[in-house]
This record gives C-alpha cells, structure tokens and sequence, in this order.
C-alpha cells in the first residue's frame, strides 16, 4: 500500500516537472503581450491563435518549415544509404592494412569530437564553394554528420544477423549484393528504423551549423529561424512562446509516433 | 581478337576482381565524403589554428602563438572553468536523479508506460526551443516563476540577471533536458541484469540497500560508466541552450568554450585564436574519452 502511494507520488511529480514547462510555453503562445507581462494570468483568459497566424503571415515560418523537412529528408537518406552500404563492409570482410577497422575508428573519434570544433572549416569551406545560405550546404554537412553515425548503428545491426543466411543464399546462387538486399536489408530493417529515426531528430534539431551557413529564409532551418526571431524582438514573449510551439511540435509529434524504435536507438550503443 | 573469349574473361572479372573490389566500393561513398566534409575541414581547422587572421584572410603564420596565448588568456580560462563546472555539476545531477528514477521503474506498474512516453518529451525537443521554454521560466516579468510567485503573494522572481542564478539555471535546464536518457539508459541496463543474485540475496534476508550496494550498484557499473561517458562529451559540446538563454552571460557566468570560441570567430572575425580554442577543446575531449576508455577496460576485466 506504502509503495503504491509513494510510486503515485513519484509519478506525479515527474509529470509535473516535465510537462508544467511545456504547458506554461503552450499557455503563453495563446496569449496577447499584454496578458503574459502584466496580468501574469496562469492560464490564457481569452486564447487565441493570433500569434501562430502572425508567424506564418509574418515571420515566414512556412519558408523554414519547408527548409527544415527538405533538408533534413534530403540528407538523412543519403547518409542512410552511404552508411549501410560501409557498414556492411566493415561488418561483412576483411580489408587490406586492417582497413575496416582504421575507419571504424576513425568514426568514432569523429563522432567523439564536439562538432563545434570543425564549424569555422566548415564554414569557410561553404564560403570557398559558394554554398552559404542554400540547402546543399546544409545537406552536404548534415550528410556527412550523419553517416558517422549511421555506420556505426548499422555496423552492430549487421553483425547481429547470423552469417549461415547470406551464405545460403549465395550457395543458392544469389551474389553477394542479392544476397544483401534480399536477406540482409530486410533483416536489419529495425536497425534501419532506429537509426533513421534517431537521424531525422538530430538533424531536424541542429542549430549550430544552421546558424552560420544560413542567413536568409532561403535556406533558413526551423531551430534558427526560430532563434532569428527571438534575437529580434527580445520581449514579445507571445510570438517567441508561438514559434517555441511551432518549432518543436513537428519532431515532438514524430518522436511519439515512433517512440519504440527511438528508445531502441537511444539507449543500445550503451546497453551492449 | 575472338568475340568468345570475352564472356570468359569477365566471368572471371567477376569471379575474383571485382569481388574483391567490392567491400571497397561499398564503403566509398561514406569515406569519400566524409573525408571531403569532415577530415579535410579538421585538418583545415589545424592548419586555421596557426595562422593569424585579419578580415577572414589568414595573413602569416604564427605557429604555435594561438596555443601560447589561449593559456594566458582569463577569458578562455574562466570559461574552461565554467564549462567544466557545468558537465561535472550537470551530469552528476542527471545520473543520481536517472539513477534513482530508474530503480523507482524497475519493477512495472500502471503509469510506467504514460511515465516513459512522457519523459521522452525534454530528449527530443529542438534544443532552442528548450532554451526558450527555460527563458518563458525564468523571465521577471513574464516568466512562470514570477506568476507563481505572485499569484501566491511574492515578489518577481530574478533568475538570468544575477551570475549564480545564472549559471544555475543553465544547470536546471540541462537537467530538464537529459536526466531522462539516463533515466532509459540505465533502466535498459536494470532490466538487462541477471534475476538469480537478487533471488539468492531475498532468501538471505538482505535488505534493500545492502542488494543495492553489493549487487545492483557492481552489476550495473559498466552501464552507468558508459552512459556518464556518453553524456559527458555531449555535455561539453553544448551550444545552443545557452546561445538562446543568456548568450553567455550576465558577465561571463555561463560562457561555455563553445560559446566563447562561437564569438571570437564570428563576431570578433579571430579566426585563427578560434581554430586554436576548437583545436583544444576537441584534444581536451578526446583526452577525456580516451582516459574514459582505459578506465573502463579495467572495471570490466576487474
């Protein structure tokens, strides 16, 4: 009995703190200026959604938006693609000068590394290419950012597939590329999900490069038109608890969507 | 010249040269790029660490000047302190607190599945976003603990303009933030674990606490050590919460290296004592890894 009200508790406390937060942010967006900073009502006394309709009308948050899933589709395919492809090498063979795991290696020290520390290359390796303030820019980064990490998820989702399968199918007569795309692929297509998954939050939420490869609503992501907009207009709290709004519901809606997966992704490398 | 002997020769083309080229091929295109977008650009950020900039050109060489200089500099040496203040504090908090949480789960019960989906929320947030739900907090006169104070009588409530309250906050924010992947981390961990020594410990009459410390806490290490190394390192990355919240201030109280560096570049156009300060942050990190790593080997071989 005991344990089931301090389990109650407990639960209602972290519900607590989580998500009053949230509701204090989604509270504010429905708000006038007026109403947060002088009447400081805990609830909106009359909501309306003026301030989401002024973002759009306004702001060009359908231009970021639009940025944003472009971008973000665009780049975690590639590196999804680029990244099987090597993580079913360094899973399946052996290469020349131990080679697979030189690269394995070299991954994982580019994954450790904090990515602040290439940004002033990066950006000036845009400037050189005339790649600022457009989306391939941003893709070519976000690519590379991200097959690191997708070789490195898929290399250990790979090597749990047992090996007898593939070679039966050879024997069958399949090479080894059908043999991978019919055997394999389907197999690892959890793996695929997690990964894919865990990609598009990342990317879809990265704000430092966004920040200096991106200067107009060209290319302009959600994370730093967001940010734009706060660096603005330092106290019109209504519009920044909006674009606060705007700017996390999408990848918060996929996130719980796809919440299985995602715990998957988030906690294995630590697990194993 | 025969037409018949072609097929033949690309049978074999097949049979060895190409199926040997194959592994090769297939991690071309992730080590291509990677080279061009990341290795290159590093190497380039070692080559920027040495030069001397001036309107983004780099005007001469300086060798090691840059290093020499960023070790005398109270700037980067307050905000080396800050930093290291923040992801010690940070993840100390976040890995009792996940710690706890996650013993608190381990056995299931109705609200668990609700608990999970909701703690999945501060992870997957947009980083600047969490920033300004955090500002929404502590704002004086609009934040929600100024609401709250008043709405029980009390004063405003000063968060951002005052360095301790400051740099606490960013804390707090964190915390918000990420306890919940230690909480998963190590409750993935908890479940993972073996049932027959808490069995054996139950028939011995040991109580809670002695199970924790002489079977939970021993079996559960190497995932609590990898789940601290991995929030670690984030950690010290950590940019756009504070970019949003306080920009680094009030003074300096919560300039991360992340920050600090982020500025010399690009608003004081110091390219290359920035390539310097990144280059040190990024030995300073590996360091830790690396050290991190020998660390672990011993406790599993232990």
């Amino acid at each position: 009995m005991i344990a089931r009200i301090a389990r109650a508790i407990v639960t209602v406390i972290v519900l607590v703190v989580v998500l009053l937060p949230i509701y204090w942010m989604v509270s504010s967006s429905l708000k006038p200026n007026r109403e947060i900073t002088q009447d400081g009502t805990l609830y909106p006394h009359a909501p309306s959604f003026d301030n989401y309709t002024h973002l759009f009308s306004e702001k060009q948050f359908g231009h970021f938006f639009l940025n944003s899933v472009g971008v973000t589709a665009i780049s975690v395919a590639l590196a999804l693609a680029a990244g099987s492809l090597g993580a079913y090498a360094i899973a399946r063979f052996r290469l020349r000068f131990g080679l697979e795991r030189w690269i394995g290696l070299a991954l994982l020290t580019l994954r450790i590394v904090p990515p602040v520390v290439i940004l002033i290359p990066i950006y000036l390796l845009m400037l050189r290419l005339s790649l600022l303030d457009t989306w391939l820019g941003l893709i070519i980064t976000y690519t590379a950012i991200n097959i690191t990490f997708c070789v490195w998820m898929m290399e250990s989702f790979f090597r749990e597939i047992p090996l007898d399968l593939e070679e039966a199918a050879m024997v069958d007569g399949d090479s080894r590329l059908t043999a991978f795309r019919r055997i394999v692929l389907p197999l690892a297509a959890p793996g695929l999900a997690a990964t894919a998954i865990f990609a598009v939050i990342v990317t879809f939420n990265e704000f430092l490069f966004a920040l200096v490869l991106t200067a107009t609503p060209r290319a302009m992501t959600m994370p730093r038109g967001t940010a734009t907009l706060i660096g603005r207009i330092d106290t019109d709290w209504a519009s920044m608890s909006a674009a606060g709004v705007v700017g996390a519901l999408p990848i918060v809606i996929f996130a719980l969507l796809v919440q299985r997966h995602l715990v998957r992704g988030l906690t294995m490398g630590a697990v194993k | 010249m025969t037409a018949s002997a072609l097929p033949i020769r690309r049978e074999r083309l097949q049979g060895a040269g190409l199926d040997a080229a194959l592994p090769y091929l297939l991690l071309a295109p992730a080590v291509l790029i990677v080279l061009a977008v990341l290795i290159y650009p590093l190497y380039d950020g070692l080559r920027a660490s040495t030069a001397f900039y001036r309107y983004g050109k780099p005007l001469r060489d300086v060798g090691f000047d840059n290093y020499i200089k960023l070790w005398s500099d109270p700037e980067f040496l307050n905000s080396l302190w800050v930093t290291v203040s923040f992801v010690t504090l940070s993840v100390a908090i976040e890995t009792v607190l996940g710690l706890l949480l996650a013993l608190f789960c381990a056995r299931e019960f109705r609200g668990i599945r609700l608990l999970r989906t909701v703690l999945i929320i501060p992870m997957v947030i947009t980083p600047v976003v969490v920033a300004i739900v955090f500002r929404l907090i502590y704002a004086s006169d609009a934040g929600m603990l100024t609401a709250f104070s008043e709405a029980l009588g009390g004063q405003p409530v000063q968060i951002l303009g005052n360095p301790l309250t400051a740099f606490s906050g960013l804390v707090a924010l964190d915390v918000w933030e990420w306890t919940p992947l230690l909480f998963l981390i190590i409750l993935a961990g908890l479940q993972s674990l073996p049932v027959e020594p808490f069995e054996a410990a139950r028939v011995d009459g040991a109580g809670a606490w002695r199970t924790f410390i002489d079977h939970t806490l021993p079996m559960l290490r190497p995932v609590l050590a990898v789940a601290i190394v991995l929030r670690t390192i984030d950690a010290f990355g950590t940019f756009d919460q504070v970019f949003v919240l306080t920009g680094g201030g009030p003074g300096q109280s919560t300039l991360l290296l992340s920050i600090f560096g982020y500025n010399t570049a690009f608003k004081f156009q110091q390219t290359g004592y920035a390539a310097a300060l990144f280059v040190t942050m990024g030995v300073i990190v590996l360091a830790l890894a690396l050290a991190a790593v020998r660390l672990l080997k011993r406790v599993e071989a232990a």
